[in-house]
């Protein structure tokens, strides 16, 4: 460790002036006092202000960038719930499921469609429709009257396409459906009544 | 052209066996191997059988005795016949689809003239022409001009509507007949609206919901 002469510390101090000293020494009291003097100095701080407005003016990411940065950011969900309510929402599943969801009727294809068959006959006990969609096989397709009004329907999805058809009544008697647009020999004698089922999703 | 061959000898013994299955106890036993044999003509023909086996099953559900059902068969094998060499006169290269024949059979069925249904073909010669056709028997069985109802339909076509969408042309049509028009200016009133005919009502929610399927459908 060198040591500093103690004239040096007199000038440094102010108790000799530095004309007291040789050249060297003097040389050696100016680097001494500006390396005070750098010590001394304060060092340079931001103020809080000029950082504040340095992140306002930033610019903000892409509207893409800040989705990708949340959708990698792990989130933390948490749920509150109540026991009973829990077990209300398991009961109106339940319900929806088992009177709502049955209800909603069969899935149609893309080739299938719905046709409707309507007859009035006031004093019958039962109604089939009979035609080519089933073979013309008796008993397969029955027409109902819910409300007893003598109107009996059914309604049938069919794969689309042409049908012959008529209506047997009490299972014994044939009748053309009256209602129906289209109507072609059946060459025993009588007309079969036809639908042209149609897609419903088109 | 030999594993076409082949595979129809070998088809034909099943699908007899089919056939017969599937008239054994629907229609009179004495018919049953008449109905097999038009069946088997037909197939031979190239021509589709199903309307035959349809037309004795509903002869046998119907209670019909054999002579009548087997004279029923006969003449829907002569109706497929003419719709067969119709087809082939007007243009259509053989084999022709199943689907076309009965079509067109199920047409001059309805009375509507055969030069008719092949002015059709010759204008629309690419099939599907079901709904077409369908759509000219309709005007024709309520009492359109054959001519002025196949002019429609095609101008329909050609304007873009295409499959079911004719059979709403032809609905058109009679609605007008229905509001107090002739069926002359019917025509003309839905010419000038073509293609923007309104389409059919889609079913309602409660429809789809009752509907229920039958457990085989046949196809059409």
């Amino acid at each position: 460790m060198n040591t500093i002469d103690a004239r040096i510390h007199q000038v440094l101090d102010g108790e000799l002036p530095a004309d007291a000293l040789p050249a060297e020494q003097r040389d050696a009291t100016d680097a001494i006092r500006a390396a005070a003097d750098l010590l001394a100095a304060p060092v340079p701080v931001r103020s809080l202000e000029s950082r504040v407005m340095a992140e306002i003016h930033r610019p903000a990411p892409s509207f893409a960038r800040r989705v990708t940065a949340w959708l990698a950011t792990p989130h933390a969900i948490t749920f509150r719930v109540r026991p009973v309510w829990s077990l209300a929402f398991a009961a109106a599943a339940a319900v929806f499921t088992l009177f709502y969801a049955r209800d909603v009727g069969p899935q149609l294809g893309e080739h299938e469609g719905i046709a409707q068959f309507v007859g009035r006959f006031p004093d019958a006990r039962s109604v089939h429709v009979v035609g080519t969609f089933n073979d013309w096989r008796p008993g397969t397709i029955a027409l109902q009257d819910l409300d007893h009004d003598g109107v009996w329907t059914a309604t049938v999805v069919l794969p689309a396409g042409t049908y012959e058809y008529m209506f047997v009544v009490d299972g014994e008697r044939w009748v053309p459906d009256h209602l129906a647009d289209r109507l072609v020999a059946d060459d025993f004698g009588r007309e079969n009544s036809v639908v042209i089922v149609r897609p419903v999703h088109r | 052209m030999r594993l076409w061959a082949v595979l129809a000898l070998l088809g034909m013994p099943l699908t007899a066996q089919s056939v017969q299955s599937r008239l054994e106890g629907r229609i009179p036993s004495d018919a049953v191997p008449v109905v097999d044999s038009l069946v088997q003509v037909a197939l031979h023909e190239g021509l589709p059988s199903e309307p035959l086996v349809q037309k004795a099953l509903e002869g046998g559900a119907k209670q019909v005795p054999s002579p009548r059902i087997v004279a029923a068969v006969q003449a829907s094998l002569g109706q497929l016949r003419d719709a067969h060499e119709l087809l082939v006169r007007a243009g259509d290269q053989p084999p022709i689809r199943a689907g076309e024949v009965t079509t067109v059979a199920w047409a001059l069925r309805r009375k509507v003239p055969p030069s008719t249904v092949a002015h059709v073909v010759t204008e629309l010669p690419h099939p599907p022409r079901a709904a077409a056709i369908h759509a000219i028997a309709d005007l024709v069985a309520h009492g359109f001009d054959p001519d002025s109802s196949a002019g429609l339909i095609i101008a329909a076509v050609h304007g873009g509507l295409q499959r079911d969408r004719l059979l709403d042309v032809s609905t058109a049509a009679l609605h007008e007949v229905q509001r107090g028009r002739t069926r002359d200016e019917a025509i003309a009133v839905v010419r000038q609206q073509l293609p923007n005919v309104p389409g059919p009502p889609k079913p309602e929610r409660g429809t789809i919901t009752r509907a229920h399927r039958p457990d085989t459908p046949s196809p059409p």
